[in-house]
């Protein structure tokens, strides 16, 4: 046991570091509240023997600061002036025991005895703890929440068919890790799953990607080149960022989807091919479709099933157990020793938005991990979130006026229409008017 | 059995030091204990006086700490260890009391008969019972200065007794896991000589 003894008499540190060194634990010692804290933020310590009487900080308020950043540190108050006020202020705050020094050697071997048991029942715990986390992870997706808990479900259900999935939400969310993990459920496991961005490669080149070439079929195809759609051969093919798909292409598409045959760029010979689609966007594809950007037949086709992500706004009780799981992750990449997010760092975390979402927390917690100076992340250590700017406030027409509150309320829904003018309290058609006559795109909020 | 010191041993003499009033039987019970339990030889010296600044005035007690320091001040440096028996009442600065007290490896054990010589209820227990109390607590603190840790199991000696009720409960027997703790360190040890 790692054991610190807080005292600012040497004689009594001593004495106490004698003693527990002839039972085999570790032991250091300060002469100040605010010494115990320094070598608490350079080591774990289980066990921390305080006096109360300190010049300075004094053990009342050494055992609060420790409450609060090291919850799982047992602290026992030691003093040679006991008082009934200052042991029921001492036990409220979270001490173990308190002790009158001078002490039976017998009653110091009973409070040893004590920590042991609660140590172990502290180690119980966390097993238990760790449990929970399996439990409330899925495949690699983490989440507490209704919400994702809604989403698990719905990937075990969708996992067995062979219908197409639409992933639909906002960026960083783990849209691909959801696909990931319908894909390693699905009896297609053992075949490849192939993920593709298709808002990262120019259209002319997503279709030689998709289909294949023929050699000599353009300039520079100087081989035969099969296409995604004949190398996932059984497999699952996750088009991310549908909604950037040309209509052009989407045609195309479309038809390898009806008829699950295609044709290599150059070639006139069809190829039957072997797929599921698993398509995921962050845009809101019904404004596209009514903007004339996006097909409807197409939007029909890969939308046999819907799976909302909400972003992690929504679901701020996912927020605590995704850091400690980064936290975790880069602790172990970095193989750098911090224990936990301090309890005012984590009220950050939970007040901040995520615009980036689940990505934009692994990143924080990346950097904060890297560029840690104590065991402990705290405020200072994500000084770096900042919330976003202010919009810029509209113009002083009533006309301007309605555009950027109707822009906005539809940015707070993920512009969908059916919630905005739930919100707005007009009825849908009346929204999409709006939506036409001020010409509003989802981009629109950003810029503004 | 002598006082004087014999220099170049062949093998380890541990030293069994009483101070003023201790009965001499007390220290000769600990120094045949030491020979039996762990085979090393053992001599009963001379009683000495108590240095009296080891009393602390405050509390009317012997201060452990300082009378160990001040026994490894006497030249005794031609035993292996030494075992300091007493008759008056020892405290650490975090007990009210202490039986005995050794630093872990360090070279002097202090023992004291005050506290073994009454029950926990007041009452006095037979003479052979206080010599088995401090034959305990001796074999106990010498097991600390062979570096030896405080032992879970309940029957060890070197299992820690806070209360001689406890203290008569132990077995006069280390655990398999500290009789082997023991045997290393005697090997490791050796006989304590003078340089020539």
């Amino acid at each position: 046991m790692q054991i610190m003894i807080v005292d600012d008499e040497r004689i009594i540190r001593e004495s106490f570091f004698h003693w527990f060194q002839k039972s085999g634990h570790k032991v250091a010692t300060a002469a100040s509240g605010s010494k115990a804290l320094e070598k608490l933020g350079e080591t774990p310590f289980d066990l921390l023997f305080v006096d109360i009487k300190m010049p300075g900080m004094d053990g009342i308020e050494l055992l609060a600061a420790v409450k609060e950043t090291y919850p799982e540190t047992m602290v026992i108050i030691i003093t040679a002036y006991g008082s009934i006020e200052s042991a029921v202020q001492a036990m409220r705050i979270g001490a173990t025991d308190y002790l009158l020094k001078p002490f039976k050697p017998d009653q110091l071997s009973l409070v040893m005895e004590k920590v042991v048991q609660q140590q172990k029942r502290q180690s119980e715990y966390n097993y238990l703890k760790g449990r929970l986390e399996k439990i409330t992870r899925f495949d690699n997706i983490i989440g507490q929440s209704s919400a994702m808990t809604a989403i698990f479900e719905m990937i075990s259900e969708v996992a067995g068919t062979d219908a197409s999935v639409l992933l639909v939400g906002e960026t960083g969310t783990g849209k691909e890790l959801i696909a990931k993990a319908i894909h390693a459920k699905s009896p297609r496991a053992n075949l490849p799953f192939i993920a593709i961005n298709c808002g990262a490669i120019p259209d002319t080149l997503l279709e030689s990607e998709l289909f294949g070439h023929q050699k000599g079929a353009y300039t520079g195809a100087v081989q035969e080149r099969k296409g995604f759609f004949e190398v996932v051969n059984g497999g699952t093919l996750f088009l991310d960022e549908v909604g950037e798909i040309s209509p052009k292409m989407q045609v195309d598409l479309l038809r390898v989807l009806e008829e699950k045959k295609i044709t290599q760029v150059g070639s006139r010979q069809p190829v039957t091919v072997d797929f599921r689609l698993i398509t995921a966007t962050s845009r809101n594809l019904e404004a596209q479709i009514n903007a004339g950007d996006f097909r409807e037949d197409f939007y029909y086709r890969i939308n046999v099933i819907q799976i909302e992500i909400p972003p992690l706004r929504q679901r701020r009780e996912d927020i605590q157990l995704l850091a400690e799981h980064f936290l975790k992750k880069f602790c172990h990449e970095t193989t750098k020793r911090v224990d936990r997010i301090s309890p005012h760092a984590s009220r950050i975390l939970n007040a901040y938005d995520w615009p980036g979402n689940v990505r934009e927390l692994e990143n924080a917690i990346e950097r904060a991990v890297v560029l840690a100076k104590s065991r402990i992340l705290n405020e200072s250590d994500f000084a770096f979130l900042r919330p976003p700017p202010a919009a810029a406030p509209p113009g002083p027409s009533l006309r301007e006026m309605e555009k950027y509150h109707i822009c906005r309320i539809l940015d707070q829904h993920g512009w969908n229409v059916t919630q905005a003018a739930k919100a707005l309290e007009i009825n849908r058609v009346t929204l999409h008017k709006k939506i036409r006559r001020y010409q509003l795109k989802p981009d629109d909020g950003e810029k503004r | 059995m002598t006082g004087t010191t014999n220099p170049n041993r062949a093998t380890p003499v541990v030293a069994v030091v009483p101070f003023e009033r201790v009965p001499t039987t007390a220290a000769k019970v600990i120094a045949a204990h030491v020979s039996g339990y762990l085979n090393l030889a053992a001599e009963t010296l001379p009683p000495r006086t108590i240095p009296p600044d080891t009393l602390d005035p405050g509390r009317l007690q012997y201060n452990a700490a300082s009378l160990i320091q001040a026994i490894e001040a006497i030249p005794l440096k031609n035993y292996f260890k030494v075992i300091a028996l007493f008759d008056v009442d020892l405290f650490i600065p975090l007990f009210t009391h202490v039986f005995g007290e050794a630093r872990q490896n360090g070279r002097v054990a202090i023992v004291s008969l005050f506290r073994l010589e009454s029950h926990a209820d007041g009452s006095s227990p037979p003479s052979d019972r206080v010599l088995e109390r401090v034959a305990k607590i001796a074999l106990h603190e010498l097991g600390h200065l062979l570096n030896l840790l405080h032992c879970d199991d309940d029957r060890c000696l070197m299992h820690f007794s806070g209360g001689v009720d406890t203290l008569d409960q132990t077995t006069f027997n280390f655990c398999r896991y500290c009789r082997t703790a023991l045997h290393r360190a005697l090997r490791q040890g050796g006989p304590v000589t003078k340089p020539p």
